[in-house]
């Protein structure tokens, strides 16, 4: 199941603390686009330290999306790949 | 693009060190206050004034350069992914020194003292050599280069610039070095220091910062790419038209039609940054945007009365005339939009800290104050009144200043006090949560 957060129209830090607050609700089986207009260096490493992975891509009327999904969820994982 | 990419607490310098340069900036702030509330309208007098040289440093030194070293030690490593070398010492050592230093020399303006000026000219030196050395291979190992940290870079070498014609000015008014035209020297030093070392390194960030923090579109492609390369050589250019006329090749129209075409950068500048305030896709005013207003219309006030002194020279020679434009420049531009950026920066620093640590330690019951909780909205935005009030009274100081000088030396005190209150404020929540963290973390 798709979740979806929009912080376009945040300043710092606030998409990264909204993020990182969905992803302590995210189930297995369930991803998060975020919906952003930069590339959240800063948000990889926290993601990667508390156990998701993820998929920044260039695209969106904002500018970035970036999925998120628990690590080793290849369920997901597939799901997101199929995303055209 | 921000490249961010590099931002850990790995690289980061320990916060204390960009701390205590924003700490210290407000003291400064609160001794220009006593210092004109002393001197009442004798500050006032003339550009030349034992008073008004001191003011001017410990405003420019004490309180500008202080934020803006201290910001840049933090922000290399953050937008350049390129950490200052040895941070630790060369932060004390720079910190200290440029405090001590900035003390000694206006302690030697209002005494007229030689051996002062060489105490202050020495730790001046140190401090700012320490920190030029240091930030110059910083910046010299950038991998990934940007508009930012070519502003970065053109504005350090104008610091330097600035400091080897501050040093010659200094021993030339106290008689250590002969010196003639030290009128001409003093533009240079002041021209360097103001739209060099400020204007550019303000331009370069704002690149970053007023896109990132106000959500308004980018600047122009062409501004970000060219505009601190074309003003750095323009002011380069301004120098040796301005070393022809002190030797005597040309008259002082010549580097006068010059600036004409190069400061315009600076409105350009000012006048994009408010146009795409303007069109920012979430119309929500904060402190730190009221600030930036202020001074980027102080900007371009400021260059309004600069070209009114090009048309009319019988104003320009008028004595008020230096102290407005002045007043206008610093206390009406940079002031405001480095007290506007350290709204932004403290809160964001505070926050990244306590949420590297929270993550290490896996403490997350622990709830960490949002960004805006380290620093109070009414709190800042009295601070913001305050100030503007401490402006006015100095803007009209410049004409009655009998009436004025000692109310705007009150405000600026009350501004000051306000300001370090709220960010000392800020960086006791930052104590707190980490002791916080901490504890839980250990159990």
């Amino acid at each position: 199941m798709e979740h979806i957060l929009d912080v376009s129209m945040l300043e710092p830090c606030e998409p990264l603390e909204l993020t990182l607050s969905a992803t302590r609700d995210l189930s297995v089986g369930d991803y998060l686009k975020v919906v952003h207009r930069r590339e959240p260096h800063p948000l990889f490493p926290l993601l990667e330290k508390t156990g998701f992975s993820w998929l920044c891509r260039p695209g969106g009327e904002a500018g970035f999306e970036i999925f998120i999904w628990h690590r080793g969820d290849t369920a997901v994982e597939d799901d997101i790949a199929k995303i055209p | 693009m921000l490249s961010t990419a590099h931002l850990s607490l790995e690289q980061a310098p320990p916060i204390s060190i960009p701390f205590r340069f924003f700490l210290t900036a407000p003291l400064f702030g609160i001794v220009s206050g006593l210092l004109l509330i002393w001197a009442g309208e004798a500050a006032m007098v003339s550009r030349w004034s034992p008073l008004v040289l001191s003011l001017t440093h410990l405003v420019t030194l004490g309180f500008l350069t202080m934020v803006m070293c201290g910001a840049m030690m933090q922000m290399l490593p953050v937008l350049a992914g390129s950490p200052v070398p040895g941070i630790g010492p060369v932060g004390a050592v720079s910190h200290l020194a440029l405090s001590l230093g900035t003390g000694a020399l206006a302690y030697a303006f209002i005494q007229g003292s030689a051996g002062w000026v060489k105490l202050a000219l020495l730790l001046l030196g140190i401090g700012l050599g320490v920190f030029a050395i240091a930030a110059g291979l910083a910046l010299a190992r950038v991998k990934l280069s940007s508009p930012t940290v070519t502003g970065m870079r053109w504005s350090l070498a104008s610091l330097v610039i600035t400091v080897a014609l501050g040093m010659l000015l200094s021993m030339g008014f106290f008689g250590i070095v002969a010196l003639n035209n030290l009128p001409s020297y003093t533009d240079l030093h002041l021209g360097w220091g103001l739209l060099g070392w400020m204007g550019l390194l303000l331009i370069g960030v704002s690149y970053q910062v007023v896109p990132m923090f106000q959500i308004t579109p980018e600047y122009p492609r062409i501004m970000r790419d060219h505009l601190t390369g074309s003003l750095f050589f323009g002011l380069a250019g301004w120098f040796l038209l301005e070393i022809g006329v002190i030797r005597g090749y040309w008259s002082s129209l010549v580097p006068g039609c010059w600036m004409l075409l190069v400061t315009a950068g600076f409105p350009l500048f000012a006048g994009t940054t408010l146009h795409i305030q303007r069109l920012r896709k979430r119309q929500v005013s904060d402190v730190t945007l009221i600030f930036w207003r202020v001074g980027l219309i102080g900007i371009l006030f400021g260059y309004l009365v600069w070209l009114i002194g090009r048309a009319l020279p019988e104003a320009a020679t008028a004595p008020w005339y230096p102290l407005l434009l002045g007043t206008l420049l610093l206390f009406g531009g940079a002031f405001p939009l480095v007290n506007g950026m350290l709204y932004k920066i403290v809160p964001f620093l505070s926050w990244f800290h306590l949420q590297n640590r929270q993550l290490a330690l896996g403490a997350f019951h622990v709830k960490l104050p949002h960004m805006k909780g380290f620093i109070g909205d009414r709190e800042a935005r009295l601070q913001f009144y305050l100030y503007l009030a401490a402006l006015f009274l100095a803007l009209a100081a410049v004409f009655r200043p009998a009436l004025f000088t000692r109310p705007a030396g009150a405000f600026l005190v009350l501004t000051s006090l306000m300001l370090g209150y709220n960010l000392l404020r800020a960086m006791m929540r930052y104590r707190n949560t980490k002791v916080l963290l901490n504890q839980t973390g250990s159990h």
